[in-house]
């Protein structure tokens, strides 16, 4: 792997490898060799069932959990060496990380702005337009713990990219949410992507992946399946669907298993 | 990794104290309740003291006098204080001659199932030494086990040691002999210590108990809100996401929790000193006179005072906070933490031996030593050097802590809290991998 150069909006995974240690299972490889690269303006989707190593692997870039092999880079700064820079160049967002419940819409918005090192004189600017932006602006002033969860869905993706980072990690945000909420946020990463960020997200529904990726990596078991865009994939295997294409990957590598 | 940035530790702690602000429990836990409730318990609780103490001092002594009819009769006057030959007027308190019983032994028997409270009988003089011509010997069968039944003795005892001085002083009339012959030598109490010295003694002695329970208090729950708490609502992967490091977090976290136990302290410190006054008054007027009582602290006390809360609050916050971090709920939270504030409580009995003051050896206790410290103070007493030794004590536990505190937050099965044994089995689950 060549060395990134800093700040270039990419995301690279070479062989990351994590394993994890249970008392009764053993040792667990969560993530075991994967390779991919996103690259900026892109939505790049980890599909697959639950299990398959999408969170671990996000988790990892995301800096809370550290590789056991293998290397990652986010926008240019290293997981291990610099896992502040990465924070810094990163939103994260899954349906695990939940608001303050006591802190208003603004004030949550604020607070994500200013921890993330976004320059304090322009934090009540970037504020006024994030709520107008996602259209949070009726109930600024509203306690997280008082709105409702489509409400809050948004306050939740305002905060993510508060700080405007280069790079946006979704891991299963639709998780919980009703179809107009579901589009609602479909709506969002679009226009994320056509803003220039580097989207990474994970699902396990097969039409949101359809919907929302340009390219589709296929987890199973801790592995990369296969990479590219649906089209690609439909070429690839001759099936129209994500979901049979996702069920056909599957067969092949339990097949392939020993 | 493990950096503190100061501008990140400034927003990271308002953000933590503005959402407690906001948390009903918090605010009633950690300041309410030391500032208000403890205060007016103890306000309660004596009064009720006094209440109760009231009734019983009104209440009559049951005693039975056995005797031939004579002996008993002479007894009976004395202890009734009835007016008559030279009987004493009785102030020791009521006390109630019962029905007699026929023996000794259903006597005994009815003082064993609390009919009586005093037996009392005349009996020989005891041969050898002690026997003196015309002496007669009054015997009191009281049960020790039993208040009314010792308050009675003590009531029997003073009405008889009454009656004695004023034989004594009509025998000395009789002789002739001057009125000093009767009463060689007269006890006669003289308190010499002031009102202020015996406000200080009470405020020496109830302070360092309060601040030390008000300070615990106010970190325990902010302690787990913080931490157990935030893990319980999900934020806590949220904000380990974030671009603050982790010594950032661990510093506001800790700065946010010693500040809501410092203030509950200094709070608690002066609503005790206003409101002690009024909370003792009910013991005015009880035993002799009561405390009259007179607080006046002088503004070194109070430095050391402040500075006291201060520490035990940083002492607190760095004990408790890594052991709630362990949980993953409030609750389980709050049952990690709860023995610290146990365990602190136990030190502070050193503090209720009122002539001793801050040693070598306690200054080498945590929590006693900032407890006596506080004592001290109150008294006017400051013993520099040792009160370096508190400090320099306290620091050092306090950094250990927080050593801790960042070193498991180095440990990601810790910060995701997919660790799911206790505390010291993590340190020992570590400590052995790392060897």
């Amino acid at each position: 792997m060549t060395a990134p150069a800093a700040n270039d909006g990419r995301v690279r995974v070479e062989g990351l490898v994590k394993r994890f240690w249970d008392e009764g299972r053993g040792e667990i490889r969560a993530v075991d060799g994967i390779d991919f690269e996103c690259v900026p303006g892109e939505v790049f989707g980890l599909l697959g069932a639950n299990g398959a190593g999408k969170t671990t692997t996000l988790r990892v870039l995301a800096t809370t959990l550290q590789p056991s092999a293998g290397r990652a880079t986010v926008n240019g700064h290293d997981v291990v060496r610099s896992p502040e820079s990465v924070r810094r160049s990163i939103g994260f967002h899954s349906a695990s990380t939940a608001l303050y419940p006591r802190l208003t819409a603004k004030e949550t918005l604020e607070f994500f702005a200013r921890v993330n090192g976004y320059p304090a004189d322009r934090v009540p600017g970037r504020v006024d337009e994030l709520l107008d932006r996602f259209d949070i602006r009726p109930y600024a002033d509203a306690r997280i713990d008082t709105l409702s969860s489509g409400m809050k869905q948004k306050v939740s993706l305002a905060r993510t990219v508060a700080h405007d980072p280069p790079v946006l990690i979704f891991d299963e945000p639709s998780v919980g949410l009703d179809v107009v909420n579901a589009l609602e946020l479909r709506r969002i990463v679009a226009e994320l992507r056509d803003a220039g960020k580097t989207i990474l997200f994970s699902t396990h529904v097969m039409p949101e992946a359809e919907k929302v990726c340009d390219r589709i990596a296929i987890m199973h078991g801790g592995h990369i399946l296969s990479v590219g865009t649906l089209e690609q994939h439909r070429s690839r295997t001759g099936l129209h669907y994500l979901e049979d294409i996702f069920l056909a990957d599957l067969t092949g590598a339990d097949v392939a298993a020993p | 990794m493990n950096h503190v940035f100061w501008r990140d530790v400034r927003v990271l702690w308002g953000r933590e104290v503005r959402g407690a602000l906001r948390e009903r429990s918090v605010v009633v836990n950690s300041i309410l309740l030391p500032v208000v409730l403890y205060p007016l318990l103890l306000w309660i609780e004596i009064s009720a003291l006094g209440f109760v103490a009231g009734l019983a001092e009104r209440s009559s002594a049951r005693v039975a006098v056995l005797g031939d009819a004579s002996a008993r009769s002479e007894i009976v006057e004395v202890l009734e204080g009835t007016p008559g030959d030279g009987a004493p007027e009785n102030d020791a308190g009521p006390i109630e001659i019962v029905d007699t019983p026929t023996t000794l032994d259903e006597a005994l028997t009815r003082l064993a199932a609390g009919d009586l409270d005093a037996i009392v009988t005349l009996e020989e003089p005891a041969a050898g030494g002690d026997a003196l011509e015309n002496n007669a010997r009054v015997v009191v069968r009281y049960d020790r086990s039993v208040d009314r039944s010792r308050r009675a003795l003590e009531r029997i005892e003073r009405v008889m040691d009454g009656a004695r001085a004023d034989r004594l002083a009509l025998e000395a009339e009789r002789l002739a002999l001057p009125p000093g012959a009767a009463e060689p030598l007269r006890v006669t109490r003289r308190n010499v210590s002031t009102d202020e010295a015996l406000g200080t003694t009470l405020l020496g002695l109830m302070i360092p108990l309060f601040l030390v329970i008000a300070v615990a208090l106010g970190c325990l729950v902010p302690a787990v809100d913080t931490t157990a708490g935030e893990r319980e609502r999900g934020t806590w992967e949220t904000l380990m996401t974030t671009r603050a490091s982790r010594g950032s977090i661990v510093t506001a976290k800790y700065l946010y929790v010693a500040s809501f136990g410092a203030t509950a302290g200094v709070l608690n410190v002066a609503a005790m000193s206003i409101s002690l006054g009024p909370i003792l008054a009910p013991l005015q007027g009880m035993g002799d006179g009561g405390p009259a009582l007179v607080v006046s602290l002088a503004p070194t006390a109070i430095v050391v005072m402040a500075l006291g809360a201060v520490l035990l609050a940083l002492f607190f916050a760095a004990a408790m906070m890594p052991l709630a971090a362990f949980a993953r709920t409030f609750k389980d939270g709050q049952a990690l933490v709860t023995p610290v504030f146990y365990l602190a409580l136990v030190p502070l009995v050193l503090g209720q031996q009122t002539d001793r003051t801050l040693t070598p050896a306690i200054a080498m206790i945590p929590v006693a030593n900032i407890a006596m410290a506080v004592r001290d103070a109150i008294h006017g007493v400051f013993i520099w050097p040792l009160l370096g030794v508190t400090a320099a004590v306290s620091v050092a536990l306090i950094l250990v802590f927080i050593t801790f505190s960042r070193w498991i937050l180095g440990f990601e099965d810790f910060l995701m809290g997919s660790y799911s044994g206790r505390p010291w089995r993590f340190v020992r689950d570590k400590l052995g991998s790392a060897r």
